[in-house]
């Protein structure tokens, strides 16, 4: 059945982690140390057994390239199988007008050639563990156009204020869309994973140019909804899911899921997360090294303590530095003697010359790819 | 087509001095320093030479080596330039053999070599740890003009009598072979790693194979050979650290090398000399609220909940809490369970160490514990 199903990771249309996603797209920011946070949608397609993939990229085309790497094909097949990525070449990275169906419109000749019966759209925010078989089953059962995941929360749930709200009547049958002020009891979060019929994914590109040129998929289905002009349906999810929708949240639920409880709701043994490789050594640990609750990537040296943080590739962390309640990217050096606390160092930052770097428990101190502190 | 220099590495010996380590995998496949298998050295060191043409001879417990060789993609030797393949013995026209030694392996693999018409032989072996680039030994070869280039390193002259030892002139050629002698002549060990001019080694293998008295061994047949029928065998002075991990206590201290970072340094970001290996899908490596690690060096997916000192520990093992291991070599998937001490000692893969279990607390020598349920 999943020879019939092509995959499609929706980078467009996410959310900003503000300065985070300032210079990369969303879905190839670091998460847990080790991860960009695209990896999980990827994987689940690679576990469901979708094994066409197609990305979608709005911008930074060479960051998503090397994070998917060459050798990486995480399919059954490698000639059945693929990992392409598409960008609009016409349109300008900033535009408005540079929408993820726009980006579908300019390759659809290439879509076109693929063999599917069904497609699955799905953006790179919401992390979780999801087996996508079952959306497509339930789609082909129901006979819908349009089949989109969901999740139901209790109103008072912030980590999904604003996102999207299916209303969903009968028979799963989604009436339009709206957004998550709080004031509900409880709301079905749209976690826009979305599968089409091939018919109804093709309408959707040939009509959008009519409705407007703005709108994107997630706008068109709810258009489709409103109207009544596609069998929109929802499927309840009553799994984990972990939304990354600002950096806030990015914060919070990276602190999260250094607690093994939240932990094991995500990485599950029969459900392996890829990454790319980067051919790092173990991490090495000095005789004076002090860690407590924290994850540590591979490459990374230790000699001094870390606390209660997430250390990604390479980081050097020398004697008598203490890092805590940190999250630090690739590659960054701290210094002898010097601690940080409540700090997200980006990328190739060198703790040197200040002492003592503190962010505010409520908020993180960022410092950005490549300066000296 | 042409290569210039084919790699043959030597991958099918049991290692029974590693005793149940290598009861269902071959030596070479043995895990190393929490994310590699010593067969990654060779091949990495392959790699970073240019060398992209190589044929492992497999032989004993092959099955889990050759899917780990795979395309060659984890070296990088999955390119339409390279050749990466295992070869076994196999039945031919002339009946079936297993290789009687390791010319033999090479001998009955002629017709391969013979294809990829290489000018030079590169004989290594598969279970050395070790960082190289060859091509420095391959130059020598070539400048000497010399019919076999042999690595030598120096030994301590009273551990001499433990390893295969040549006696060169002032031009480090070789002038005298001794097999574990009782009066070594020099101090320099040969590697058992060879540079061979094909044709000259081509004849030498045809010859040894009709010989009913020989070992079909490069050590003891081949060289001696090769020596006193008046070929040019040249030194080759090899320079840093290298190990031949074949018993329990030479892997271990190899492992506990490794998180030194001195001599042999994994963590230096040379480019030049990486190691590279298999990366598996693990979750990211946790130390947990009171988890202890110090000393040590630690793979992805490890889960640190006790308290780890000087220890070597790979991806999918479990420190429970309270448990405490020091100076061990714990392996992929091993679960030491709560309360459990462990010293001294090399946990094989997916082995289980029971709560509150003690192994080896006192102990000086290096003991295994396989209980393998996987």
């Amino acid at each position: 059945m999943m020879n019939k199903v092509l995959g499609i990771v929706n980078l467009h249309d996410s959310p900003s982690l503000g300065v985070l996603t300032a210079r990369r797209p969303l879905g190839v920011t670091s998460f847990l140390g080790r991860y960009g946070l695209m990896d999980f949608t990827l994987s689940n397609y690679s576990n469901s057994g979708i094994d066409r993939v197609i990305v979608l990229a709005e911008r930074e085309a060479h960051s998503v390239r090397s994070h998917l790497g060459d050798g990486q094909v995480w399919v059954r097949n490698t000639k059945l199988g693929f990992q392409r990525i598409y960008k609009n070449e016409s349109l300008l990275p900033s535009s408005k007008f540079n929408t993820d169906i726009a980006n579908l419109k300019s390759n659809s000749n290439t879509i076109g050639e693929i063999p599917f019966e069904y497609v699955v759209i799905a953006p790179s925010f919401f992390i979780m563990s999801y087996d996508y078989n079952e959306l497509i089953q339930s789609h082909i059962e129901s006979g819908a156009d349009v089949t989109v995941l969901t999740k139901r929360v209790p109103g008072s749930n912030k980590d999904f204020l604003n996102a999207d709200v299916a209303e969903v009547e009968e028979e799963g049958k989604v009436s339009r869309f709206f957004t998550n002020t709080g004031r509900r009891k409880e709301v079905d979060i749209s976690l826009e994973s979305f599968v089409f019929t091939r018919s109804a994914f093709e309408r959707m590109i040939k009509e959008s140019g009519e409705v407007s040129l703005l709108y994107s998929i997630r706008r068109m289905v709810a258009y489709y909804a409103e109207n009544h002009l596609m069998d929109v349906r929802a499927l309840p999810f009553d799994g984990y899911v972990v939304p990354i929708l600002s950096l806030n949240l990015y914060v919070k639920h990276s602190f999260d899921l250094l607690q093994y409880s939240s932990r094991l709701k995500i990485f599950k043994d029969e459900w392996p997360i890829y990454t790319t490789t980067h051919n790092t050594p173990p991490a090495l640990y000095g005789e004076r090294a002090i860690v407590s609750n924290s994850f540590i990537a591979n490459g990374s040296i230790i000699k001094g303590r870390v606390k209660n943080s997430i250390i990604s590739r390479d980081v050097i962390v020398e004697e008598g530095a203490v890092v805590e309640d940190s999250i630090i990217f690739t590659q960054t050096e701290i210094g002898k003697d010097i601690k940080l606390r409540y700090v997200l160092a980006d990328k190739h930052v060198k703790f040197v010359e200040q002492k003592k770097v503190n962010g505010e428990k409520d908020e993180i101190l960022y410092i950005e790819q490549g300066v000296r502190v | 087509m042409s290569t210039k220099v084919v790699a043959m590495i030597l991958a099918g010996g049991k290692g029974t001095r590693l005793e149940s380590l290598t009861k269902k995998i071959a030596k070479p496949a043995v895990s190393f320093a929490a994310k590699y298998h010593i067969i990654d050295f060779p091949l990495s060191n392959c790699a970073n030479s240019g060398i992209n043409t190589i044929g492992v001879l497999t032989q004993y417990e092959s099955t889990f080596l050759d899917t780990y060789l795979g395309s060659g993609e984890k070296w990088g030797m999955n390119g339409v330039h390279s050749v990466l393949t295992s070869l076994a013995p196999r039945q031919t026209e002339e009946g079936a053999q297993w290789y009687k030694g390791t010319a033999d392996a090479i001998a009955q693999n002629i017709d391969f070599l013979d294809d990829l018409d290489p000018e030079y032989v590169l004989i290594l072996s598969g279970d050395h740890i070790y960082k190289t680039l060859y091509n420095e030994m391959i130059d020598l070869h070539q400048q000497t003009g010399a019919d076999a280039t042999i690595s030598v390193i120096e030994v301590d002259p009273k551990e001499a009598s433990r390893f295969g030892i040549m006696a060169v002139n002032a031009k480090d050629i070789i002038v005298e072979f001794q097999e574990k002698p009782k009066k070594p002549k020099s101090n320099l060990a040969s590697m058992g790693i060879y540079v061979f001019t094909w044709k000259t080694l081509r004849k030498y293998l045809k010859d040894d194979m009709k010989d009913e008295e020989s070992e079909h061994d490069f050590g003891k047949n081949i060289i001696p050979n090769m020596l006193n029928s008046g070929k040019k065998l040249q030194a080759y002075r090899f320079k840093g650290y290298w190990r031949d991990v074949g018993t329990l206590s030479s892997l271990h201290q190899a492992n506990m090398d490794i998180i030194e970072a001195d001599e042999m340094n994994l963590f230096d970001n040379d480019v030049s000399t990486r190691i590279y290996t298999e990366d598996t899908y693990s979750v990211p490596q946790y130390v947990g609220p009171v988890g202890y690690i110090s000393h040590s060096i630690a793979n992805q997916g490890a889960i640190i909940l006790g308290h780890v000192t000087s220890c070597v520990v790979s991806n999918e093992a479990i420190i429970a809490e309270n448990a405490v291991c020091t100076n061990c070599v714990i392996m992929e998937g091993a679960y030491i369970k709560r309360g459990a001490r462990v010293h001294n000692a090399i946990i094989a893969p997916y082995t289980v160490i029971e709560e509150k279990e003690e192994i080896n607390v006192d102990g000086d020598d290096i003991v295994l514990v396989s209980r393998r349920v996987k």
